[in-house]
């Protein structure tokens, strides 16, 4: 079974990030849960959601822990990156996170300029998805073709298929950037 | 395989898919989602969805329609289902039938907004004035909220009781795969109002209140004789036997598993049924246990009362004794569970009873 962490502002989309990777997981048969963050994040501030997915039975939905972090604020890697395994992935925004990130030797960081990247394809309300490809592509369980199929399940469900092209170019971008 | 789905909402359509035909409440984290969702899917199916004032105003409501004989249906957290009180024990005393699905959260008074359990003393004993009990059912998924919704309304037909579907903060806001079921058109009960007064009219002073009673306790008793759920594993030879229920009761079932891979003899009990509580499970529990381990998100531990008092019914020749790991609030990970079993063993965490 694998955990990920999904860590930013309100706003920058991570709980979507983490539900893109939860329904890739579903569209290929796999069980897989979403649960987000709590109490006072919920009314803004800092936002986070745990994802769990894998063959197997999922009994704690919550926290336990994380194989991966993306981390797309400074606050969030301060505060989960602790909380990685050892032999983990961390993935941070390079564009907001600024701190240093060489602060534990037992997991690997890849910074990625999120935001920027979104500014160059011309989608920058896509950091999110970049972030969401990429992580994707990080843990290693989904091809691209697996990941772009299972977003566009995902959205086309919620009538969102109107950003369909934006999104997968931006899951390209993402997948193709680490 | 079903879609991702929000807990909240999926309970709200589960509802809707059992026939209900009004929701009246008022909004509270983290139960919200629930009647945002019914406002807008409830008027789709010609049901009557309604924001009331007030969660009193809410619960009143609740109560005229099943006097007219239908599925009804409130919703709130913790502080709201405090107000809805002195609703719940009049339906209760009129012998009514409805569904309360309280999401519960964290804290005494207004309390947090974090998902607990700490409303389980509460629920399992009636809450308001008077001497009722609610059927409580306690799932631990989404798959089971919406599996049980229809079974809450015919517990509360059959037996012309409150059923109150105990869910937690993070069941409601959480995401699984989740299969709806098919809908349901339920008949509306002959003993409702008709709006012709043929019932004879009882009033305070009419009442037996004696005869009453005996048919409170039969309709008590069947229940606990009929209605117990719950899912167990691994009691037969067990040194520990670990009680959750909810989303703290599915952590320990993998906690369970993993401590049974590393060698110890350990099984679990996940109550289903709250009330009654499944009496019937501890039946199964190795007559040699070393202890019972409730673990629960409450600061103070309250289902350990339930896992003590059934214990002492079923082994009678010695003091069982019982332990608790409250981990206040949220799902205690299965690290927490594993770990609790290791400073009990080493005597570190002593019994509660």
């Amino acid at each position: 079974m694998r955990e990920i962490v999904y860590a930013g502002f309100g706003g920058q989309g991570v709980l979507t990030s983490g539900l893109v990777m939860s329904q890739v997981a579903i569209f290929k048969g796999q069980n897989a849960t979403w649960i987000p963050s709590y109490g006072s994040a919920m009314r803004g501030g800092t936002a986070n959601c745990t994802v769990k997915y894998g063959k197997d039975t999922i009994y704690n939905p919550a926290q336990e822990d994380p194989d991966l972090l993306l981390a797309m604020n400074g606050p969030s890697f301060e505060m989960f990156y602790p909380m990685v395994k050892s032999g983990g992935i961390i993935l941070v925004n390079s564009d907001m996170v600024d701190c240093d990130v060489n602060v534990r030797d037992d997991v690997k960081v890849y910074k990625l300029a999120c935001s920027t990247l979104a500014q160059e394809i011309k989608q920058p309300r896509g950091a999110n998805i970049i972030a969401a490809a990429a992580i994707i592509k990080l843990a290693g369980d989904f091809s691209m073709e697996d990941g772009i199929q299972g977003m566009n399940d995902m959205f086309r469900k919620k009538g969102k298929e109107k950003f369909e092209a934006a999104n997968m170019k931006a899951f390209e971008c993402g997948f193709n950037a680490v | 395989m079903g879609d991702m789905i929000k807990g909240n909402i999926a309970i709200a359509e589960a509802a809707v898919r059992a026939g209900i035909k009004l929701y009246a409440g008022y909004p509270i984290t983290p139960s919200t989602e629930i009647m945002e969702y019914l406002s807008k899917r409830l008027p789709e199916v010609g049901a009557s969805f309604v924001q009331a004032e007030s969660e009193l105003a809410g619960i009143n409501m609740v109560m005229g329609a099943a006097a007219c004989g239908v599925r009804a249906l409130t919703a709130s957290s913790g502080p709201g289902i405090s107000l809805k009180q002195e609703g719940i024990s009049c339906i209760s005393d009129e012998e009514l039938a409805c569904v309360v699905i309280n999401v519960v959260r964290y804290g005494n008074g207004l309390g947090t907004l974090y998902s607990a359990q700490c409303d389980y003393h509460r629920e399992t004993r009636g809450g308001g004035n008077g001497d009722y009990r609610c059927i409580v059912l306690c799932p631990g998924s989404i798959q089971e909220a919406v599996d049980l919704m229809a079974t809450a309304y015919e517990l509360a037909e059959k037996y012309r009781i409150v059923t109150v579907m105990m869910t937690e903060g993070a069941l409601g806001q959480m995401m699984e795969p989740c299969e709806l079921p098919d809908f349901i058109e339920p008949k509306k009960h002959p003993w409702g109002f008709d709006g012709k007064y043929t019932y004879k009219k009882i009033g305070i002073f009419d009442r037996n209140s004696m005869d009453e009673a005996v048919e409170l306790n039969k309709k008590h008793e069947a229940i606990k004789a009929e209605e117990q759920r719950w899912e167990e594993e691994g009691l037969e030879d067990a040194d520990y036997v670990f009680v959750a229920f909810g989303l703290p009761g599915r952590s320990v079932q993998g906690a369970v598993k993993e401590l049974r891979a590393e060698g110890h003899k350990v099984g679990f009990i996940r109550p289903i049924t709250t009330w009654p509580f499944p009496e019937k499970a501890f039946e199964n529990v190795n007559k040699d246990v070393k202890g019972l381990i409730s673990v629960e998100a409450n600061a103070t531990g309250q289902l350990i009362d339930d896992v003590a008092l059934t214990i002492k019914k079923v082994i009678k020749d010695r003091n069982v004794p019982t332990f608790c790991l409250p981990c206040v609030y949220g799902i205690p990970s299965m690290k927490f569970t594993k770990e609790g079993l290791h400073k009990i063993i080493s005597g570190e965490i002593k019994e509660a009873y």
